[in-house]
C-alpha cells in the first residue's frame, strides 16, 4: 500500500493508470460472468446468427455456435476472431488501444495485413487524389464501389499510411475483396488490431 | 438465347444449376456469401463471386447484390434456385429491368399468383376444387362468420406466407378470438402484410402436387404426380412418385385438369400444384409454387427429363420442343432429405465440420448434395444437406432400394435423419402407402427413432 501511495504522489498518470487497469478488469469480469452468459442463452434462443453489444468503451460480439458445445469464453483475449475456426466464436473488443490489452501479434492470422475492403459487389474506383504514403484516419473515405449507380463508400480501416493497391480503378470487385493495403506506423501494430475500429470493414459476419 | 447464368443460391441447388448449365454449354457463375465460399458449388464452379455477408439479408435476399454481380460478370441471366428471392416478382421485375433474364415465370406471371388467396379464386374459376375457405378476413368477427359458416376446425392462414409458416389449426370460437390479433400482427411482421383468411382444416390428407411446363408458346405438358405426404411440421422430408394415394386413372385426371386450369390462368414456365387429397380420393388445389422444387429430381428419375434445363430453356424463350405423348413416367422413385437436424432432440439443427462423408452408390441411387468431407457446415442457414433419391421398376423395390443406401450413407461429424429415413421406410403404414401429413406429428418422431435404433 505504501508503494502504492507513493507512486501515485509521485505519478499522478499512474494513478490513472492504476484506476484504468481496475475499470478494465472489472469491465473482462462483467462480460465473462454475467454478460456472455446471457448474451450466449439470448443468442441460442433467438435464433438470430450473431448479436453485437456495446458496453461503455467494449463491444461484443457473439456469432451462433458451430455445434451443441459451450460458446468459449474468449472475452478480452480473442479480439482479432474473424480468421479463427472453432465451435464457438466469440469477440470482444477494446476501443481504447492500450498495449497491455491487446492481442499477442502471433494470435492475429497476419497482424501486418490491414486493408480497406469492398463493402459491395460493384465496380471500384479510387478517390481521384488517393497516393502511396498519404495519411488517412480510420473511417476516411479512399474510394467508391459504384453498385447498379448507386455508390458505396470504401474506408478505412485504421489510422495510418496509403499502401500498394490491390484493384484497379475501374475493376469489377467482390464484396469483402481487399482494395488497399493500409500501412501501420511503426510500433503501434499491436495496439491498432486491438481495437474494434480497426477491424477490416469486412469482418463483420464473415466465417 | 442465355450465354451465361448468375447462380443465385446456395447448396445443393446451386449445384444443380451449376450442373444443368454445364451439359448444356451455357456459362455460370456461382454467386454466395461470406459463409458458403468453401461450398462446394462455388468451389466447382469456373467463376464465383461473393455477394455479401452470411446474413442472407445482405446477400442471397439483396437484389442489388445479385444483380450488380450478374452485371459485373456479364451474365444474362440469373437462376434465383428455390427459396430466397425464386417468387418475388419484383426481384423478377428488376431483373428484366437491367436486361437480364429471369430464370422462372416473368414478374406478371409471379404477381398474378403472389396471393394464395387470390390464386385459389383464380384456379376454382377454371375448374379446379379448392378447399372450402373465406376471403380476406376483414376483422375477428368476420372471422367467427366465415369459421362458422366452414365449420371448425378451420386453418388461419397469413395470405402471403409459405411452407407453413404462421398457420395456426384452430378448433373453437374461443380459440380464433384469441389467436386472430396475434397471427395477424405475427403476418405482419414476418410477411410484411397482415391479410389472413380461413380454410377448412382437412384431419386425415395426402398432400399430391402436379408437375407442369408452359412455354411462352403456349406448348404446356404436365410431368406426372408427387406424393409429398411424409411432412414434420408441414415440412417435407420424403416424396415418393408416383402417388400410391391416386389410382391410374385418378392420377391422369388430376394431372390434366391441373394442366388445363394453371395454362388458362395464364402460367408460364415450371410450376407445381399442390393438393390435399382426402380419405375419399378427392383432391383440393392448395396452392401453386413457381419454381424448381426441392422434390424435382424425382421426376426427372422417372421422366428422364432434365427439369432445370426445360426451366432455362423456357426462360430463354424456347420452345419446350416435348408433346405430352412424349412425357413418359416409368417406375417409382423416392427422394429422402438429408437434414442436418436431431431426431432425438426435438430435430434441433446442427452445424459443424462433417468428417468422413460417403455417398451411396448401385443402381438407381442419385445423389444431389453440397456435402464433402470436412465441409463446414455454415449455422447461418436452412438444414438441407442434400437430397438421397432412389428409382426401381416398382414402389417395393424402390424402398428396398432407398433402405440399401441409406444403410450405405456415412455423414460423420453431424447429427443427421438418416436414421430417421430408415424407419419411416421400415413402418407399415409408410409400406402400405397410407402416410397422412399429420401421421409424424400426431404420433411424434420417438417411435420411428426408437424403431430405427432396434
Amino acid at each position: 500500500m505504501p508503494d502504492r501511495e507513493q507512486s501515485s504522489k509521485s505519478d499522478p498518470e499512474g494513478l490513472d493508470r492504476a484506476l484504468q487497469v481496475k475499470q478494465d478488469h472489472e469491465t473482462i469480469a462483467l462480460l465473462a460472468e454475467d454478460l456472455l452468459p446471457a448474451l450466449i442463452a439470448k443468442l441460442a434462443a433467438s435464433g438470430l446468427g450473431e448479436i453485437e453489444v456495446r458496453e461503455g468503451g467494449w463491444k461484443a460480439r457473439l456469432r451462433m455456435p458451430i455445434t451443441t458445445g459451450e460458446a468459449r469464453k474468449g472475452a478480452g483475449q480473442s479480439a482479432e476472431s474473424h480468421a479463427a475456426h472453432g465451435p464457438a466464436r466469440v469477440a470482444a473488443g477494446h476501443s481504447r488501444p492500450d498495449e497491455r490489452y491487446a492481442v499477442p501479434a502471433a494470435e492475429a492470422a497476419e497482424p501486418d495485413r490491414i486493408a480497406a475492403k469492398s463493402p459491395a459487389v460493384g465496380v471500384y474506383q479510387p478517390r481521384r487524389d488517393l497516393a502511396v504514403g498519404m495519411r488517412v484516419r480510420s473511417g476516411d473515405r479512399i474510394g467508391t464501389v459504384n453498385v447498379l449507380g448507386v455508390n458505396q463508400d470504401v474506408v478505412s480501416p485504421v489510422d495510418g499510411v496509403i499502401g500498394s493497391s490491390m484493384a484497379e480503378a475501374g475493376e469489377a470487385v467482390e464484396y469483402g475483396q481487399e482494395l488497399v493495403r493500409i500501412e501501420l506506423p511503426d510500433g503501434s501494430a499491436g495496439a491498432q488490431t486491438g481495437g474494434p475500429e480497426s477491424e477490416p470493414a469486412g469482418a463483420a459476419g464473415s466465417v | 438465347m442465355i450465354g451465361k447464368v448468375l447462380i443465385a443460391n446456395r447448396g445443393e441447388i446451386a449445384l444443380r444449376i451449376l450442373r444443368a448449365c454445364r451439359t448444356m454449354g451455357i456459362g455460370a457463375v456461382v454467386a454466395y456469401s461470406e459463409a458458403d465460399r468453401e461450398g462446394l458449388a462455388a468451389q466447382l464452379a469456373d467463376e464465383a463471386i461473393c455477394i455479401g455477408p452470411a446474413d442472407a439479408k445482405h446477400s442471397y435476399l439483396s437484389a442489388p447484390a445479385i444483380i450488380s454481380a450478374a452485371v459485373v460478370t456479364g451474365c444474362d441471366a440469373i437462376h434465383p434456385g428455390y427459396g430466397f428471392l425464386s417468387e418475388d416478382e419484383g426481384f423478377a421485375d428488376v431483373v428484366r429491368a437491367h436486361d437480364l433474364t429471369f430464370i422462372g415465370p416473368s414478374a406478371d406471371v409471379l404477381e398474378r399468383f403472389a396471393s394464395k388467396e387470390a390464386t385459389r379464386r383464380l384456379m376454382a374459376s377454371h375448374g379446379l376444387t379448392t378447399i372450402p375457405g373465406s376471403g380476406m378476413l376483414r376483422d375477428e368477427a368476420h372471422a367467427l362468420e366465415e369459421a362458422e359458416r366452414i365449420g371448425y376446425p378451420v386453418l388461419l392462414k397469413p395470405s402471403a406466407g409459405g411452407g407453413g409458416k404462421g398457420m395456426r389449426l384452430v378448433r373453437t370460437a374461443r380459440e380464433l378470438e384469441s389467436t386472430f390479433k396475434v397471427s395477424r400482427s405475427e403476418a405482419k411482421a414476418g410477411f410484411g402484410d397482415d391479410s389472413l383468411y380461413l380454410e377448412k382444416y382437412l384431419d386425415d390428407n395426402r398432400h399430391v402436387e402436379i408437375q407442369v411446363a408452359v412455354d411462352s408458346f403456349g406448348n404446356a405438358i404436365h410431368l406426372g404426380d408427387r406424393d409429398c405426404s411424409v411432412q414434420r411440421r408441414h415440412q417435407k422430408i420424403i416424396e415418393e412418385t408416383p402417388s400410391p394415394a391416386l389410382s391410374d386413372a385418378a392420377r391422369r385426371d388430376l394431372a390434366e385438369r391441373a394442366l388445363k386450369a394453371v395454362t388458362a390462368a395464364g402460367y408460364e414456365n415450371l410450376g407445381t400444384l399442390e393438393f390435399l387429397v382426402d380419405g375419399k380420393g378427392d383432391a383440393y388445389f392448395i396452392e401453386i409454387n413457381c419454381r424448381v422444387q426441392v422434390e424435382h429430381p424425382i421426376t426427372e428419375m422417372c421422366t428422364g427429363i432434365d427439369l432445370v434445363a426445360m426451366q432455362i430453356k423456357i426462360a430463354a424463350g424456347e420452345p419446350l420442343g416435348l408433346t405430352q405423348a412424349d412425357v413418359v413416367s416409368r417406375g417409382h422413385a423416392i427422394e429422402f432429405r438429408i437434414l442436418a437436424e436431431d431426431p432425438a432432440n426435438d430435430f434441433r439443427p446442427q452445424a459443424g465440420q462433417v468428417g468422413a462423408y460417403l455417398a451411396p452408390g448401385g443402381p438407381g441411387v442419385r445423389i444431389d448434395s453440397h456435402l464433402y468431407p470436412g465441409y463446414e457446415i455454415p449455422a447461418y442457414y436452412d438444414s438441407l444437406l442434400g437430397k438421397l433419391c432412389v428409382w426401381a421398376p416398382n414402389r417395393s423395390q424402390a424402398i428396398a432400394r432407398g433402405d440399401a443406401a441409406l444403410r450405405e450413407m456415412l455423414v460423420d461429424g453431424v447429427t443427421t435423419n438418416i436414421e430417421l429415413h430408415r424407419a419411416i421406410l421400415a413402418n407399415q403404414v409408410f409400406i402400405d402407402g397410407k402416410v397422412t401429413t399429420n401421421l409424424l406429428d400426431r404420433v411424434g418422431s420417438a417411435p420411428f427413432v426408437a424403431a430405427g435404433n432396434r
